[in-house]
């Protein structure tokens, strides 16, 4: 820790920015024990489940979406030191449990568990045992979760499983969600809600925090049982984890895609291709397309970003508009999430790239052509992608005289947001996963820059888009005759920023040549 | 290639110091050094892959940093430690190659043939480079860099992990490639090699140039190992390990 904090001042920063903000939240914490204790054992155990189950979603998540923070603990640092699982595990554990969130919430499940004292001192106790649980728990979910997501995108056959089973995960989930909602949010709070906390609680993913309730209610057994389960549940996930570290510990990363002959697809690569001129097509920015489509085709990092992108906007189109019963034009803002997300989701396009950027350097004075080629690449899908959505979420919300003028708006908001996210990936560009490493990890040193960049990008398409957009709103909502400015100045000025954009990023590109590979190897 | 004045430096390290180096047309150069002499960070400030703090790097009398179109064209470069793209097969990559550097078609593919059977990647032009050894994927690095017929070639430790029969055949190319007037900038860790290749030879140490001229010249009538430790005074304390005996 010392050693990275030295490295890497800005950590440091990072480190204290979230020591304040955790700190800001204990008033929050200690209001919520004081209200805890004045309910009545029904309410604090509902409230503790239903926190608990939160929690435990976010443990389980986060990690996996925001891996890299710090890779000391990552278990294949250790493979050519011949140890054992059982001799780091202890290591690992204790590591794990000194850092800010699990000290923050081993804090938060303690002063919450207090509440318990209520009851009297016997089950305030019991509660106690039962927060520590609770946090190891907790802890070792995250490890679990994050080191089988790991272990899943390790190799092309068990990636296209996972893909394959959280799609699946995501369509029941979207429909179980659907379902929910659509009976009204008054009856999801006052009778679903209840329901799922009473399913919820006894589960020993929070039992640790509800056993306490049996105990006050003078059912001692029960209480034991529910942090029994608890235990168990905790025991189980540190097995699970110890299997995932020894497997670790023999197992070098597979990256290998098999032996395959393949004839060169690269040397006449570009012919055809809509978003490049004739000469690009013949030069080095039909290779750098040729180069980029293979890793859209191939790479989980870019596949598993494309099916990020997809994702909002078909949860808001098949559930939360019918839902939550809004008007159905609601559902035209959906291709524009779409192409926002995907211009957006290109900010650090070059650092993801980076393996190759050392050849586009030595190659001489090509950023136009390298940042021409990428964005054909992205371009090729997304835009009749984009307008594909656009066309069937008009026709979805009864709504076809809309469709050109949402098609047009939508593909100048694609175009536009891709103009910028050229420029902050030139610009602002920070660590990423290396190619074949988890494509939901992010390399280690790069949160905070990470930040900068996202938000640099974010501002921009702030400022920019709504040019774009206006029109087609006031098409949506005022008088359809908004459509045609909405088609074509869409079209035009979401044309004028990507061709702009890439310009001036190539250009960048050019006289930055001799920092990016610093920023981003 | 001319290297006048080179200077980087990362917080209180200087990695290179004023470096100051004239590699003349025609001649194979070697630069020695300890580790962390600052080898790989001359020759990335040399080839256009990092910006020095002050400087001028000059190939064939352009100012690379000044004139970059103009300059990089000159150059192959095979850098050490950077990762390559390798979701392309090693064929497609010499292609990528020299079609970033703005070849045809009609004159990558039989360049690129030559190549593949040249460094004996036959067998593995169609493979995927993810899939290379760390030999290979070197050799393929190679290929990249010569695509082009670069004037001058800058290759920093081009034969580390390549096999024997591989190193055999880079040789072979790099002396043919200075035979016929290119100018080679090589790095390296094995004194011997860079004996036998190299015709003129710097030494760095600590960020500076600590001698540089035709080998014989450096050598200064010992062998170049020797010369070398002499220059760089590398003589520590000579710990025992004794505990590390198998008996």
């Amino acid at each position: 820790m010392r050693h990275l904090l030295a490295r890497e001042w800005w950590r440091m920063l990072v480190l204290i920015a979230a020591s304040i903000w955790l700190v800001t939240l204990i008033p929050a914490v200690v209001w919520a024990q004081r209200s805890l204790y004045g309910a009545a054992v029904d309410t604090r155990m509902a409230a503790l489940a239903a926190l608990g189950s939160v929690c435990a979603v976010g443990w389980a998540l986060v990690p996996v979406l925001v891996a890299g923070g710090d890779d000391t603990l990552d278990p294949r640092r250790f493979t050519v030191f011949g140890v054992n699982a059982s001799r780091i595990m202890p290591g690992l554990v204790v590591a794990s449990l000194i850092t800010l969130p699990a000290i923050f919430f081993g804090f938060m499940w303690l002063t919450l568990a207090s509440s318990w004292f209520a009851e009297g001192a016997l089950v305030g106790t019991f509660a106690l045992v039962g927060a520590l649980v609770q946090t190891l728990s907790l802890v070792a979910l995250a490890k679990v979760c994050a080191s089988w997501t790991a272990r899943v995108f390790a190799n092309r056959r068990a990636r296209a499983f996972g893909f394959a089973v959280s799609f699946l995960a995501l369509i029941v989930f979207s429909y179980l969600a659907w379902r929910a909602l659509h009976r009204g949010l008054d009856v999801l709070f006052e009778t679903d809600f209840n329901v799922l906390i009473d399913a919820l609680a006894p589960t020993p993913v929070v039992s640790a925090l509800t056993a306490p309730a049996a105990a006050a209610n003078g059912d001692w057994a029960l209480a034991w049982l529910g942090l029994a389960l608890s235990i168990a549940w905790t025991v189980a996930l540190l097995v699970a984890w110890r299997a995932t570290v020894a497997q670790a510990l023999v197992t070098p990363i597979y990256r290998s895609s098999g032996l395959r002959s393949r004839p060169d697809a690269v040397v006449t690569a570009g012919k055809g291709v809509p978003f490049l001129s004739a000469g690009d097509r013949s030069g080095p920015a039909g290779a750098v397309y040729a180069r980029i489509s293979r890793a859209w085709r191939g790479d989980p990092r870019y596949i598993s970003g494309l099916a990020a992108v997809i994702l909002l906007p078909a949860l808001f189109v098949a559930v939360v508009v019918p839902a939550l019963d809004l008007d159905p034009r609601w559902a035209l803002a959906a291709p524009f999430v779409l192409a926002i997300s995907i211009g957006w989701g290109r900010h650090n396009d070059v650092a993801l790239d980076s393996s190759a950027l050392w050849m586009d350097v030595v190659a001489g004075v090509r950023g136009g052509a390298v940042m021409r080629g990428r964005f054909a690449g992205v371009m090729m899908w997304s835009l009749p992608l984009v307008a594909v959505a656009s066309a069937v979420t008009a026709g979805w919300a009864g709504h076809w005289e809309l469709a050109p003028a949402i098609i047009g708006a939508s593909c100048g908001a694609l175009g536009a947001s891709l103009g910028i996210s050229a420029i902050t990936s030139v610009l602002l560009p920070y660590r990423t996963p290396a190619p074949g490493e988890n494509p939901f990890g992010a390399e280690v040193g790069s949160v905070g820059a990470g930040l900068v960049g996202q938000l640099a990008s974010s501002a921009a398409t702030f400022v920019l888009l709504p040019f774009v957009i206006v029109p087609a709103i006031l098409a949506v909502v005022v008088d359809s005759r908004w459509g045609i400015l909405a088609t074509v100045g869409g079209l035009g000025l979401g044309a004028a920023i990507y061709v702009y954009g890439l310009h001036v990023a190539g250009r960048m590109y050019n006289a930055r040549a001799g920092k990016l590979l610093a920023a981003v190897r | 290639m001319a290297l006048r004045g080179l200077t980087k430096v990362y917080g209180s390290l200087r990695a290179a110091d004023g470096i100051d180096l004239d590699i003349p047309a025609g001649s194979f150069y070697g630069v020695v050094g300890p580790n962390g002499a600052g080898k790989t960070t001359t020759l990335s400030m040399a080839t256009g892959l990092l910006r020095p703090d002050a400087g001028t790097v000059h190939i064939c009398g352009i100012d690379l940093w000044q004139r970059p179109d103009a300059a990089k064209p000159l150059l192959g470069v095979l850098p050490d430690g950077l990762r390559t793209f390798d979701r392309l097969t090693g064929a497609e990559l010499i292609s990528y190659a020299g079609r970033l550097r703005g070849m045809p078609a009609e004159t990558i593919a039989p360049r690129r043939d030559d190549l593949v059977a040249a460094l004996d990647l036959d067998s593995a032009a169609g493979t995927l480079v993810m899939d290379y050894s760390a030999g290979m994927a070197k050799k393929i690095a190679l290929a990249c860099a010569l695509v082009h017929a670069p004037r001058v070639l800058v290759l920093d430790e081009p034969f580390e992990a390549v096999d024997p029969m591989s190193a055999t055949a880079i040789r072979r190319i790099l002396i043919d490639f200075v035979g016929g007037g290119g100018t080679v900038v090589m790095s390296s860790h094995v004194m011997a090699l860079v004996e036998r290749l190299c015709t003129h030879v710097a030494v760095v140490g600590a960020g500076h140039v600590l001698a540089a001229g035709e080998i014989d010249e450096v050598r200064a009538g010992s062998e170049l190992e020797d010369r070398f430790v002499e220059l760089v005074g590398n003589e520590r304390e000579h710990r025992d390990l004794t505990w590390l005996r198998p008996s």
